[in-house]
């Protein structure tokens, strides 16, 4: 199990290093000059070429990427264009509001997709099986901006029930919740779909396994052979899946941030590429990246420690 | 004090409000925000910055600066441009070069600071004049000479030479703004995102970046006070998504896009008012000179003669916005009503036939918004009706601010380009960006006019109305006359607000905080 564990450590290391790398070169490669966009019409050359010593864009690129990575090790991502703020203070403010949008869209997903599977297994074949295909597919295909900007209208608009922008009170937990109910649905319904699907696929492997066949044999109840046995294991793919997911999620959350005029990292990273704030950007991937990388790495870890065949195959 | 705050949660807060949220939640769906009428909740465009007068970046930054740090003169919410004492207790033109101001008394700083003084003023407006201290904003003070401190409140303002936009442009803008001149210079000389020694009608107490700003009304604040004791401030940069926050009831008031007007007038949502106002800004086809294929200014004048700008305007804003006819706004001095060389296809061929540049492609760079593809378009038919080729390159705005910046390598390729700048209330303001020595800073036509520029000069220093009139009319003229130009709108503002509350509002829209009031 150490073994696989610092493989699999290794491989996200080089995985973030080669999307930060990626990374540099588009920005390389993005037209348009920061400091003018960043200082407005009314700035001088003089203090254009000022602001673009200060970001360090006079240099090389390889040296740029050099001055980030070192700094970055010791937990120095540079500083905010114009402000002068630390560019880590400025990402992990907005981190929460992102990782609390993608757990709420992780917890719909689940809490609707599970059972549904789970429902569409045991009743293989029928009409609700049928119906829960279709809606699968249904909500893997439409867009999550487009379920954002109708549950808007629908539930903020129209009925007035939930707020429409915002994430809430600060320090106000339960207005806080309030605020997260459609950006979670919205960047969580589609994946109610996919896991509604693995875990149908998954139960109907499961409940044909012979140690199922054993506990029927037994007389146990069908609901512990359902959810007790059969359940803990064919959800075990869907932990991986979720561990990609979050990926998925993450570009999700910015539709979300932007319609529904939340916080979070995903927006950071929209208006800081509007604006040519290079360290933000490149600040708020890298922790966006470390992020997604080590959950995917944690869902390894643990799909490996419960099935020995994933760490023996790697 | 440091009115930033975190959203840090302790295992207590996070019980308590579990446990007061399912109640909540039931019994108490919405949270409204402003339910007690002392609230005032409004939309800005973008977060917060820079907090310094010196070194503000948007219009959100003014509105907020202006607030807790007083200007001496402000302008007048209504439909005419006029302005009123904040900060100044009198204020007056002795002569061409002179403005004596006394300040009203009993204002002080926060945090220990003291009075406001005609010292803080001096540092102010010299802090932004000084070329040394780089300040973006120096051009507002440029004709400055010296503040002379005369007593504890009152002071002169000594100008080098005549400026006219000194009373519309300079001192109703946060260019006038006080800042105290100890608490600047302890914190290094630029105040950024926390304010210092504010003295306004209204402190900044929170700012929650990309969530929030919230003003409250200043208790030392001893003349006419801010019309809500509290105003959030809450950054949307989407029109859309504040249109659908003011309709789902988390705004008093926002602007609205423009494409959005004709439907809120129909039907506005309930309890609510639409408002339309006239926009200074202005929207121009420009075309570069310098480029190869319109260097023949025949071409650059068939061009002119393609476009149908009713037809533009008309497509691209609703029928919401009018024509506008050069870069001076109704109701300033240098306003025009009509252009020299206006639509006419039949003249657009016949000229494209002598410079023999039949079959000619362009290519149309416009930034990536709804109004300026629709306009695009139009413009795309009207030069395929003339035999013109048009391909139209949308860019971010990022992208597009620096297509023209001779520091760029886009300069000498850009072609046509849909142009908008916005405007202040002086012609100066709109004629300032197209003189010789912003040709690849913010003249991307690359228009170069000696004559242009010495009349600019002229408008900046003639105090006589109708004069500076045929000044910036001429000037007008000359940029048609170079074929680089087709003007097309002065655009409208359109705005929405709940009819619980009075906007304060300039004549052009724009917001003036302390100036919302109860209905």
């Amino acid at each position: 199990m150490l073994n696989y564990a610092v493989k699999r450590l290794g491989l996200a290391v080089a995985i973030v290093s080669v999307a930060m790398f990626l990374l540099f070169c588009m920005i390389y490669l993005v037209p348009g000059d920061p400091a003018s966009v960043a200082l407005g019409p009314r700035a001088t050359d003089a203090m254009k070429e000022a602001l673009r010593v200060k970001m360090g864009l006079d240099q090389p690129i390889w040296v740029q990427f050099w001055n980030f990575f070192s700094g970055a090790w010791t937990g120095d991502l540079g500083q905010e264009v114009l402000s002068g703020r630390p560019v880590l203070d400025v990402v992990l403010e907005q981190l929460p509001f992102t990782l609390a949008l993608i757990a709420g869209g992780i917890t719909w997903s689940v809490a609707i997709g599970i059972p549904l599977g789970c429902w569409a297994a045991i009743n293989r074949g029928s009409f609700a099986d049928r119906l829960v295909g279709i809606l699968s597919v249904a909500v893997i295909a439409v867009p999550s901006f487009v379920i954002a900007i109708y549950a808007l209208l629908i539930f903020s608009v129209s009925l007035r029930w939930l707020p429409a922008i915002g994430a809430g009170e600060p320090g106000h937990l339960g207005d806080q919740i309030v605020h997260l109910i459609l950006p979670s649905l919205a960047v969580g319904l589609g994946w109610v779909g996919y896991i509604a699907r693995m875990v149908r696929a998954s139960m109907l492997e499961v409940l044909e396994a012979s140690h199922i066949r054993t506990a029927r044999a037994f007389g146990l109840p069908e609901n512990m052979i359902t959810y007790r046995y059969a359940l803990t294991i064919a959800i075990l793919p869907t932990i991986t899946l979720l561990g990609v997911g979050i990926g998925q999620m993450l570009s999700s959350a910015v539709f979300a941030e932007i319609v529904f005029a939340r916080p979070g990292v995903g927006k950071l990273v929209y208006d800081a590429i509007l604006t040519r704030n290079f360290p933000v950007v490149t600040g708020a991937v890298l922790v966006t990246t470390v992020i997604f990388v080590l959950l995917n790495l944690v869902a390894d870890l643990i799909v490996g420690a419960l099935d020995p065949r994933v760490r023996s195959s790697f | 004090m440091n009115p930033q705050k975190t959203n840090g949660l302790s295992r207590r807060s996070l019980l308590a409000s579990a446990g007061a949220f399912g109640a909540a939640s039931l019994a108490y769906p919405r949270m409204a925000i402003s339910q007690d009428g002392k609230i005032l909740t409004v939309r800005s465009y973008s977060d917060l910055q820079l907090l310094d007068p010196a070194f503000r970046l948007s219009l959100p930054e003014e509105d907020i600066i202006r607030a807790i740090y007083p200007p001496l003169i402000e302008p007048v919410a209504g439909d005419v441009w006029q302005w009123k004492m904040v900060a100044a207790a009198s204020i007056e033109q002795l002569d061409g070069l002179t403005v004596a101001f006394t300040l009203k008394d009993n204002m002080g700083f926060t945090d220990g600071y003291g009075e406001v003084t005609a010292d803080d003023v001096k540092f102010s407006i010299e802090r932004i004049a000084d070329p040394a201290n780089e300040s973006p904003y120096a051009g507002d003070w440029s004709a400055l000479k010296e503040v002379e401190v005369k007593d504890r409140l009152s002071g002169l303002i000594h100008l080098k030479n005549k400026f006219v936009p000194l009373w519309t442009t300079t001192l109703p803008t946060p260019a006038s703004c006080i800042v105290s001149r100890k608490a600047v210079e302890e914190i290094g000389g630029k105040i950024e995102t926390t304010p210092v020694a504010q003295s306004g009608q209204y402190l900044l107490t929170e700012w929650v970046p990309k969530q929030r700003t919230i003003l409250k009304r200043n208790p030392d604040w001893a003349h006419e006070p801010g019309g809500f004791e509290e105003i959030h401030i809450i950054p949307i940069e989407d029109p859309a998504t504040a249109e659908r926050g003011f309709e789902a009831g988390d705004l008093d008031y926002t602007w609205t896009s423009v494409s959005s007007l004709p439907r809120l007038k129909e039907s506005p949502p309930a309890g609510s008012v639409v408002l339309e106002k006239p926009s200074l800004a202005y929207v121009w086809l420009g075309m570069n000179k310098d480029n190869e294929a319109l260097k023949d200014v025949r071409i650059r004048r068939a061009i002119q003669h393609a476009i149908d700008r009713e037809v533009v305007v008309d497509a691209a804003y609703f029928g919401a916005a009018s024509v506008g006819n050069g870069i001076i706004a109704p109701g300033l001095p240098g306003n025009r009503d009509s252009v020299t060389y206006d639509y006419d296809p039949d003249r657009a061929r016949e000229l494209l036939a002598e410079a023999g540049a039949e079959g000619l492609s362009v290519t149309l760079d416009i930034l990536n918004q709804t109004e300026r593809l629709t306009a695009a378009q139009v413009i795309q038919a009207n030069l395929a009706d003339v035999g013109i080729n048009c391909e139209i390159k949308q860019n971010d705005s990022g992208t597009f601010w620096s297509l023209g910046s001779k520091e760029g390598d886009y300069f000498l390729e850009l072609q046509l380009v849909l142009g908008r700048y916005s405007m202040q209330p002086d012609p100066s303001w709109a004629t300032v960006w197209f003189t010789p020595e912003q040709i690849g800073v913010w003249n991307w036509e690359r228009f170069d006019s000696a004559e242009y520029k010495e009349l600019h000069e002229a408008g900046l220093v003639e105090s006589d109305p109708a004069k500076r009139d045929e000044i910036y009319k001429k000037m007008q003229a000359l940029m048609d006359e170079s074929g680089c130009y087709v003007f097309l709108t002065h655009e409208v503002v359109g705005a929405i607000h709940k009819d619980t509350i009075e906007p304060g509002l300039k004549p052009n829209g724009e917001s003036l905080l302390a100036d919302f009031k109860p209905a």
